[in-house]
């Protein structure tokens, strides 16, 4: 059974070469740290008159865990916040929070919180009296309140903002007063919509990593919905990438970029070069591939369960093909092309080699290792190698 | 399993391993939002469509010395009921033979259009006017330009009286300086009657001409006149069509009402200056005949009836409503 | 070339602008100085006379249909606004029910019906229904304040809808999220926000109940007379001087309205300039840490 994705069924043969966990970098996956589960979604469906914006999906969330719905616009994962937030109301099935189905619930009932995408602070109330306002509606007395006002201030930094207004404070300042906010009435999980949505670039990338945090440091559960990949492989323990109403893959960050599980995900995250091959044959510890674009085949160290000669897809990310002016010795794994265009970004280049077939590979290189393998510039004939274990057999 | 087999594993087949989703129904409204629903609908059905209902009812009845006077549409003789429709009052409106109804029907019809032509060639330069302006100067000219429609009408009206009167401040002026040798008849007349639609109207057209004026892309224009056009086709092709809800809004405002124009055709019209809200009031009021009035509203009903629904329905459209 | 143009169109401006405002405020004008005028012959001027503002304050009858005309008008106005702003959430924020368009259809059509057909239309109601709910066959105060309600209320749900609309949903929904219910939300957040609109409302369904002759002499009963009721029938009769006085009176009043009106919007601009700057002095010093 696999740890980390859960929607997908296994039927393979294949032996493990590594176990699970032991991918370097890998946090450990929730079940093995024996966290217990908080929100468990089965069957939730969204219909609307003519399309399902979400279908019939199952997720579990687990205590502590920041847990990242990425998607592009229109694939569900708005609708699904949504829902788990009480503002929609699902066709079918059941979340679980804590044991306890809240599908009835309306939202002023359920012990979470969410912070929006617009921060929606109320604007006629002072920044204290807006962290205070959920705690109000608990009854809670009113010394409690001021003393966690103070708490949730300290901890994203506003201490000296209690009594301003909204209008008066910048982005960046309004999204820290969202987040305490919702972090007041310390919720068992907390929902985030498009969180850096609204701050310009380099505000961005400072409060991804403050965000998470202060998230982890109140120890609260979260799940966050996004487009933005970087953000989602930044701050989030765990992904799950979702397509039309439904999830394509989930499991951490290291995995769904090392491992994609479809060519969706694949092509989802970073970059990837892509070949619709054949498969020629395959062994228990070896698969021979024949490709259209290059006259080598890709060899494999691991068997494929599919039968000989059915097509199937390689991918390979750019910084895992080796560019070189040097023939390779090996038989397989490598091909031979023309570098057509080089985009300099400074730290690493990508170079774009066509190949005779027309098709071109990139290959991304950092620039100290340029010297290494000799300069390649335009209209260099060069040739392009990888390991075995860089390609990645999706068969759809 | 290892991590490799994700690489190759089929991804859940969605429509296959899935049941397909059930089919929900338009979502109901819970049981609080219908009472909420339910307070204005009901005072509207209550005080709006059921008097309607009643207009058209009576309409079919004839008058009678009763209380209330008219004859009751349904009535039980020997034990059966019996519905009587009389459509004297519709044959009156419509066969009469000076066609006194028909021509009133007609006259309205033309003074209402008359009078949004004007309140449109007067009001679409104020509206420019007042769009054009600074936002400082604009509110108070926009108050100023509203204020007069604050006040009484009828007493707006009643000062055009004692204006057009044959010896009124008009024509005393134009006495006293000699370009007249005798005082003008305005009041009574059609031409005083347009005067005070125009008059009373002209904030109805002004307002939403201003409002979608000022919803104007005026990078358009600019466009217009960068590509060589001249200022008067400028005007017709780039500005006048963006403001086309405007202008339908506020003709809408000012002709279906005006229509069924009682008072100022009253005050400042003449003998001839019958309108049909007049000949309303009058078969109401001094013939006390009700259902003939009733028959009368209901066939302005159905002269508005097409104008009001397309105002209605480009509303919508318009996101308005 | 460039000033030519800019000065003539500022000239068309100005004169436009001009002319319309003569042709409004010249009737209302008129009425104010000849209520000065001694002579009761309302357009001969004999001399500068306070006596009609005095025969106006001794005018019982005028004064009756005054106060008749206040107290409906308040009426109103205060029942129009709260069905106003039932029917504006209706619109705005409850998805499609049954009977919608119809709905829409009641709401709006008031506004642009002539007041001879709304008119009738209430009294036959009134008329029928008298056998059965006995307060509609002595037609009166509360005849006139239903009538007035019905069509004022039109005008009070779109003024109120298209403030409505401008809310941002995600604030109610924030509040509903931390925990506030229904209730809770639309007094704490939503009527604070469309307070402006609640307000011009208001002012809008009183000035409408004051203005209103043709509905409320069709609903009216012998002891209701209202103010426009009574200036129609003085007026048919002939001019009246008393009525210039009460005309005038009528316009000072509004005017001091409209000047407060005008003192807080540019009171709450000012307000908007300071905060705008306030922000911008917010955000550098932001940038400046970073």
């Amino acid at each position: 059974m696999e740890n980390s994705t859960e929607t997908t069924p296994l039927k393979t043969s294949v032996k493990q070469v590594h176990r699970p966990g032991e991918l370097p970098g890998q946090k450990a996956s929730p079940i093995e740290q024996n966290k217990k589960p908080i929100l468990e979604i089965k069957g939730l469906t969204k219909n609307f008159n003519n399309f399902t914006a979400v279908n019939n999906v199952d997720l579990t969330i687990y205590e502590g865990e920041i847990f990242a719905l990425l998607g592009s616009s229109g694939c569900g994962k708005s609708t699904l916040l949504r829902m788990l937030a009480g503002f929609e109301k699902p066709s079918d099935g059941h979340i679980i929070l804590d044991g306890n189905d809240i599908v009835d619930l309306p939202p002023y009932k359920r012990t979470l919180n969410m912070m929006f995408q617009s921060y929606a602070l109320f604007p006629y109330m002072t920044v204290g009296q807006n962290i205070a306002f959920g705690l109000k509606q608990e009854k809670m007395p009113r010394n409690e309140i001021s003393k966690r006002v103070e708490k949730m201030l300290k901890l994203v930094h506003m201490e000296d903002y209690v009594d301003r207004r909204p209008y008066q404070l910048s982005g960046g300042q309004r999204q820290r007063v969202a987040l305490a906010r919702s972090l007041a009435k310390e919720p068992r999980l907390l929902l985030l919509d498009e969180p850096m949505g609204a701050l310009d670039k380099k505000l961005r990338e400072q409060m991804r990593l403050e965000l998470v945090d202060i998230i982890n440091s109140v120890g609260v559960t979260c799940l966050m919905v996004t487009h933005d990949q970087e953000e989602a492989m930044t701050m989030a323990d765990r992904i799950a990438i979702m397509d039309r109403g439904e999830f394509v893959q989930i499991g951490g960050p290291r995995e769904i970029y090392e491992n994609p599980n479809c060519r969706f995900s694949a092509e989802f995250i970073g970059q990837v070069n892509m070949f619709d091959c054949i498969l020629t044959k395959s062994d228990v510890k070896h698969s021979l591939i024949a490709c259209n674009d290059f006259p080598r085949p890709i060899e494999l160290l691991h068997d494929i369960d599919i039968a000989d000669g059915m097509p199937i897809s390689i991918a390979m990310r750019p910084e895992k093909v080796y560019i070189s002016h040097d023939e390779p010795e090996e038989e397989t794994n490598w091909c031979a092309g023309t570098v057509e265009n080089i985009a300099y970004l400074g730290d690493i280049s990508i170079y774009y080699v066509r190949l005779p077939s027309g098709k071109i590979i990139t290959s991304t290189l950092p620039n100290v290792d340029r010297f290494n393998v000799g300069f390649p510039t335009w209209d260099d004939k060069v040739y392009l190698s990888w390991d075995p274990e860089s390609c990645i057999a999706l068969t759809f | 399993m290892s991590v490799f087999s994700a690489n190759i594993v089929k991804k859940s087949s969605p429509k296959g391993h899935k049941p397909p989703p059930r089919f929900v129904p338009q979502e109901k409204n819970s049981f609080k939002e219908r009472i909420i629903i339910f307070i204005p609908y009901l005072w509207m059905v209550l005080f709006f469509l059921i008097p309607f209902l009643i207009i058209f009812k009576i309409s079919f009845s004839v008058t009678e010395i009763a209380i209330p006077p008219y004859s009751p549409l349904v009535t039980f003789e020997e034990g059966a009921m019996q519905i009587i429709l009389h459509l004297e009052n519709y044959t009156n409106i419509f066969l009469d033979p000076d066609g006194t109804y028909m021509r009133s029907y007609l006259k309205s019809i033309e003074v209402a259009s008359i009078s949004t032509l004007l309140c449109l060639i007067i009001g679409y330069p104020v509206a420019m006017a007042l769009a054009s302006c600074k936002s400082t100067t604009r509110n108070i000219l926009f108050i100023l330009i509203i204020m007069p429609s604050w006040t009484s009408f009828v007493v707006r009206i009643y000062a055009w009286m004692t204006i057009l009167k044959k010896d009124g401040i008009i024509n005393d002026i134009l006495m006293s300086l000699g370009i007249i040798d005798e005082p003008i008849h305005m009041l009574q007349t059609d031409f005083a009657v347009y005067i005070g639609i125009v008059y009373c109207y002209l904030p109805y057209m002004v307002l939403p001409l201003f409002s979608s004026l000022m919803k104007v892309d005026y990078s358009l224009i600019e466009a217009a006149q960068d590509l060589g056009c001249r200022p008067i086709k400028t005007f017709f092709k780039a500005l006048v069509p963006q403001t086309k809800s405007g202008i339908i809004a506020g003709s809408m405002l000012v002709f279906i009402p005006a229509i069924g124009e009682y008072v100022i055709p009253e005050l400042l019209g003449g003998k001839d200056s019958i309108l049909i809200g007049r000949i309303l009031w009058q078969e109401f009021f001094n013939n006390r005949d009700w259902p003939l009035a009733s028959a009368v509203a209901i066939t302005m009903l159905s002269i508005m009836a097409i104008p009001i629904i397309l105002f209605f329905k480009y509303q919508r459209k318009q996101g308005e409503l | 070339m460039l000033f030519n143009k800019f000065s003539k169109i500022a000239l068309a401006r100005f004169f436009t602008l001009a002319l319309v405002l003569v042709f409004l405020y010249m009737p209302i004008m008129t009425l104010i100085v000849y209520s000065f005028n001694e002579s009761k012959m309302v357009t001969v001027w004999t001399g500068f006379s306070l006596k009609w503002y005095e025969a106006l304050l001794h005018n019982d009858a005028i004064i009756n249909a005054v106060g008749i005309s206040l107290l409906i008008g308040f009426m109103t106005a205060i029942t129009a606004v709260i069905i106003g702003t039932i029917a504006a959430f209706v619109i705005v924020r409850i998805k499609k029910f049954t009977g919608e368009t119809a709905f829409l259809l009641f709401i709006t059509a008031p506004m642009i019906l002539p007041e001879v057909i709304t008119g009738l239309a209430l009294l036959l109601l009134f008329v029928t229904l008298s056998d059965v709910i006995p307060v509609f066959s002595d037609r009166g105060i509360i005849t006139i304040w239903i009538a007035h309600v019905t069509f004022c209320s039109a005008y009070a749900t779109v003024v109120i809808r298209s403030r409505f609309v401008e809310l941002d949903v995600s604030i109610e929904e924030a509040a509903m999220d931390l925990g506030a219910g229904p209730m809770k939300v639309f007094f704490v957040i939503i009527l604070p926000a469309i307070m402006p609109a609640e307000v011009a409302a208001f002012l809008l369904s009183f000035t409408l109940s004051m203005d209103d002759l043709v509905i409320a002499s069709f609903v009216a009963g012998p002891d209701s007379t209202t103010m426009p009721m009574l200036i129609f029938s003085s007026v048919r009769r002939g001019l009246s001087p008393e009525i210039n006085a009460l005309a005038s009176v009528i316009v000072l009043v509004v005017s001091f309205f409209a000047f407060i009106f005008w003192l807080t919007t540019v009171r709450k601009q000012r307000r908007k300039e300071r905060n705008r700057q306030l922000v911008a002095m917010a955000k550098s010093n932001e940038n400046k840490i970073i």
